[in-house]
């Protein structure tokens, strides 16, 4: 087959290229430690989590030192709980699910972003090292109000930030405050 | 089809031998001019519908005007999305491949009749879709089909949406069957002849859609019209996505498929030039048939449900189908460089200054395939499995894909328009200056429009929501300001409208013109390196396709096997929103 | 046509007089010394695309290093 040399060097660099493009995402990945939103978070049934032993009560746990849990349950058209407060200096792993149709949990400004499909939970772990605040857009359409499903992170100085015996509500009032809006909005 | 157009036909042979030659195309095969011209009026309809409401939409999402509420931006972004992507990409491709097909096999199809089945199925597929997105808007109608483009299970539409939508994938199926009869009769003729380029293009690309759309017609024929209907419960949601997916990664090569016919065929003969290699040009129709299907899981980057593995797995058969795109920028500019130099181009770069810049169909295919080059790089961003948690979901996408289909396909189609819209309707182009200045602005509006979404997705902006801001909290640019970024793409996007109209305007002017086209009788040049210099293996479709359905059965057999082990066909405990039909099984128990 | 495509025939095959008399070409169709296979090196294709595959590979760097990675907190588990 006839093909040019200069056709033969640009064939050469871009098989260049894309063998780099490989390397830099296993380096993402080995190296810089990044890990993709698999399947490790499960299934759960979608309009039973009032019964699931972790999203009924959609909040942060702690499990370790400086280890959190947050169970975040997205649904026309708010995210509980909201807003989501966690330490700074502290690794939190995110389980996110829906309640009703597909959803996005994009922490606004950083690289947690997932896709919240409902029967299935995205599980993702995220290191907060300085006190911030976030925000918490779903990124997929998910009906008419859809503009309106925005939530927030609030990474707290460690000594500011509580949770109580059981290990459920953070700061007390706001998560109670937002599980009786979600309850409301589920029902209605 | 109308007395102007057979008056035209009429000057061609009689008044004046040399306006309409006998070998010209709408003289030897009427009727498949018919057909492209019927084609090419639904695209351009969808296109007109499609663009109003693009321009909508982006005066409304940047609060510049409002005209709508944004509960309803939904359904114009619907109606967008499937109009644009769907019916005016599909079109106009069904008329560049009728066109093509028949030009380089040198005979119509076999039965006008069957020819004029797949354009009514295509067609009864899109009022049925595009009317039920439509009747959305109207509240006293009880359809409504507010999707999106993707039409994610458990948001429902209203059943019509879904059959017109199998309806319309039927037509292109029976599209593709017309096309490969007309091929096995031309083998007959020509039992060791190799394929005729274009027509070798238009066999590959239809066979990676028939294996592409299995994946959207198991989606919509088994799952969601039954589910629509209410006859069956509703499907995994996972499962429905990751079908999509399987046909929603191969759909974008499907609607760029006619402009890299244009740019490999075309393109080298308005430039002066010809084709610099005819063999390569056939490695690229086959690497995008291998490689367009295997790679949906990349869509998927972000979901739960799916191992990294599987993902990985996608990522770098996504890689690799770079590799025929980044051939083809190297064949199609340099058979533009062969134009320039035998215009007397000189030097490294000086050469550019010696091509057909005044030509709006040159011109026009130029600065997509510009565009198509910077289109690219964000869609490397996009591919690049890890860092696609920086763009998911976020404006930066629709950046990108409104410099890929927005513009790479939209815009080479406008200006191949410009160069076969005379040859399919025998009349001359309106004016040339014109079409010259739209294709330019085009161009312009995009750019800023494009660059702005980018660099907003960079900030974090999610894609696909009507309102412009949240009330809990702002977004950062890097570079700039929000707002300022809101007004470029409302100002690239208004540019693009007018752009818009500008080209609608010329068509249909030159649709209208009764002085006849001229320069009919030419034909495309050949390659340089012509089609015997290449193995005679790669005309070996069944092969090419054989390879084909097995690199698609190594990348989704694991992926959809452990979904379905997972979740299983009908999850548990999923509903439909908005619900259409109460389900026929929970009113029967 | 399928000749036209079909094959590399000698260039003046392909100059017919009304070649590129469709108003779509600034030149003479009537071209003096056109450009065979063995005499054409698109040694300014060549140049483009080495400039793109600079861009593209310092973009992709900045892209990767300096907006992603610098972009935590980043999924990790």
């Amino acid at each position: 087959m006839h093909v040019h040399n200069y056709e033969k060097l640009w064939l050469l660099a871009s098989l260049a290229l894309i063998v780099g493009f490989i390397s830099t995402i296993v380096y993402g990945a080995v190296g810089a430690g990044v890990v993709m939103v698999n399947d490790e978070g499960g299934q759960v049934n979608a309009s039973g989590l009032s019964e699931h032993p972790e999203f009924n009560d959609p909040g942060v746990r702690k499990v370790g030192p400086n280890e959190y849990e947050a169970y975040v349950v997205a649904q026309q058209f708010a995210f509980s709980p909201d807003p989501i407060e966690v330490p700074a200096n502290s690794t939190v792993t995110f389980y996110v699910t829906s309640r009703d149709v597909v959803h996005g949990f994009e922490v606004a400004g950083t690289n947690a972003n997932a896709m919240v499909v409902p029967g299935e939970v995205s599980k993702m772990t995220v290191e907060f090292n300085e006190t911030d605040e976030y925000g918490v857009v779903c990124n997929e359409y998910c009906g008419q109000a859809h503009h309106d499903m925005a939530g927030e992170v609030i990474v707290k100085e460690p000594g500011n930030f509580t949770l109580d015996d059981a290990g459920e509500s953070t700061t007390a009032q706001a998560t109670n405050g937002t599980d009786e809006t979600a309850n409301g909005t589920g029902e209605s | 089809m109308s007395t102007p157009t057979e008056s035209i036909l009429n000057i061609g042979r009689t008044d004046d031998e040399t306006a309409l030659p006998a070998e010209s195309f709408i003289v030897k095969y009427p009727t498949v001019a018919r057909v492209v011209r019927v084609c090419f009026a639904y695209a351009f309809v969808a296109l007109a519908v499609g663009g109003l409401f693009g321009v909508i939409q982006a005066l409304h999402r940047t609060n510049v005007i409002r005209v709508i509420d944004s509960a309803d931006y939904y359904t114009l972004l619907t109606a967008h999305g499937v109009f644009l992507a769907i019916v005016f990409t599909i079109f106009f491709l069904a008329g560049v491949f009728a066109w093509a097909n028949t030009r380089s096999l040198e005979r119509p199809p076999l039965n006008p009749r069957f020819t004029w089945l797949w354009v009514g199925t295509m067609s009864a597929g899109t009022l049925l879709s595009g009317g039920s997105i439509l009747a959305g808007l109207v509240a006293e109608i009880d359809v409504s089909a507010d999707v999106l483009f993707t039409f994610y299970a458990p948001l429902q539409a209203h059943p019509l949406f879904y059959i017109g939508l199998a309806l319309f994938v039927v037509g292109t199926w029976l599209a593709g069957i017309d096309w490969f009869r007309q091929y096995l009769d031309w083998r007959a003729d020509n039992p060791d002849e190799r394929i005729p380029l274009q027509s070798f293009m238009v066999l590959t690309t239809m066979l990676m859609w028939y294996l592409s759309t299995l994946g959207v017609a198991i989606e919509v024929v088994v799952f969601l019209i039954p589910w629509s209907l209410g006859l069956m419960p509703a499907p995994t949601p996972l499962l429905t996505r990751t079908l999509f997916w399987f046909f929603g990664h191969p759909v974008v090569y499907f609607w760029l498929m006619p402009a890299y016919l244009m740019w490999y065929t075309v393109l080298p003969k308005l430039s002066g030039g010809r084709l610099f290699s005819d063999p390569l040009a056939r490695v690229v129709f086959v690497l995008f048939l291998l490689l367009s299907t295997p790679v949906g899981i990349h869509h998927q980057y972000l979901d739960p449900g799916i191992a990294e593995g599987f993902k990985f797995i996608a990522m770098t058969n996504t890689m690799f189908l770079l590799l025929p795109s980044l051939l083809t920028a190297f064949t199609v500019v340099a058979s533009v460089e062969h134009g320039a130099r035998q215009n007397g181009g000189e030097g490294y770069f000086g050469w550019l200054t010696a091509l057909p810049w005044r030509d709006p169909a040159f011109t026009g295919m130029m600065l997509a395939g510009l565009m198509f080059a910077a289109g690219g790089f964000s869609g490397m961003v996009n591919a690049g499995m890890n860092i696609n948690y920086l763009v998911h979901n976020t404006i930066w996408v629709p950046g990108h894909f409104h410099l890929t289909v927005g513009t790479a396909v939209a815009l080479t189609f406008m200006a191949a328009a410009y160069w076969l819209v005379p040859r399919v309707t025998g009349r001359a182009l309106y004016s040339r200056p014109i079409g010259l200045f739209q294709v330019v602005l085009w161009f312009i509006g995009m750019t800023f429009m494009s660059a702005a979404m980018h660099r907003g997705g960079l900030a974090g902006i999610p894609r696909r929501t009507a309102e412009p801001e949240y009330s809990k909290f702002t977004f950062e640019a890097v570079v700039g300001t929000i707002s300022s970024l809101r007004l470029q793409i409302a100002f690239g996007g208004v540019l693009l409208f007018v752009s818009l109209v500008i080209f609608l305007a010329n068509i249909a002017l030159t649709a209208a013109n009764n002085e006849p086209a001229t320069g009919l009788k030419t034909d495309l040049p050949p390659a340089l390196s012509g089609p015997e210099q290449s193995p005679q293996v790669l005309d070996e479709l069944k092969l090419w396709a054989i390879i084909a359905i097995v690199l698609v059965i190594l990348a989704y057999s694991l992926p959809l096997w452990s979904i379905i082990n997972g979740a299983g066909f009908y999850q548990d405990g999923i509903t439909a929103s908005p619900q259409v039909v109460q389900p026929v099984l929970e009113v029967l128990i | 046509m399928v000749e036209a495509e079909a094959g590399s025939e000698t260039p003046a095959d392909v100059q017919a007089p009304d070649a590129y008399a469709d108003g779509t070409l600034v030149r003479d169709p009537e071209v003096e010394n056109p450009l065979g296979q063995e005499d054409f090196d698109p040694k300014g294709t060549l140049a483009l695309l080495l400039v793109y595959f600079i861009i593209l590979t310092l973009m992709w760097t900045f892209m990767y290093y300096v907006e992603f990675l610098g972009n935590g907190p980043t999924v990790i588990g």
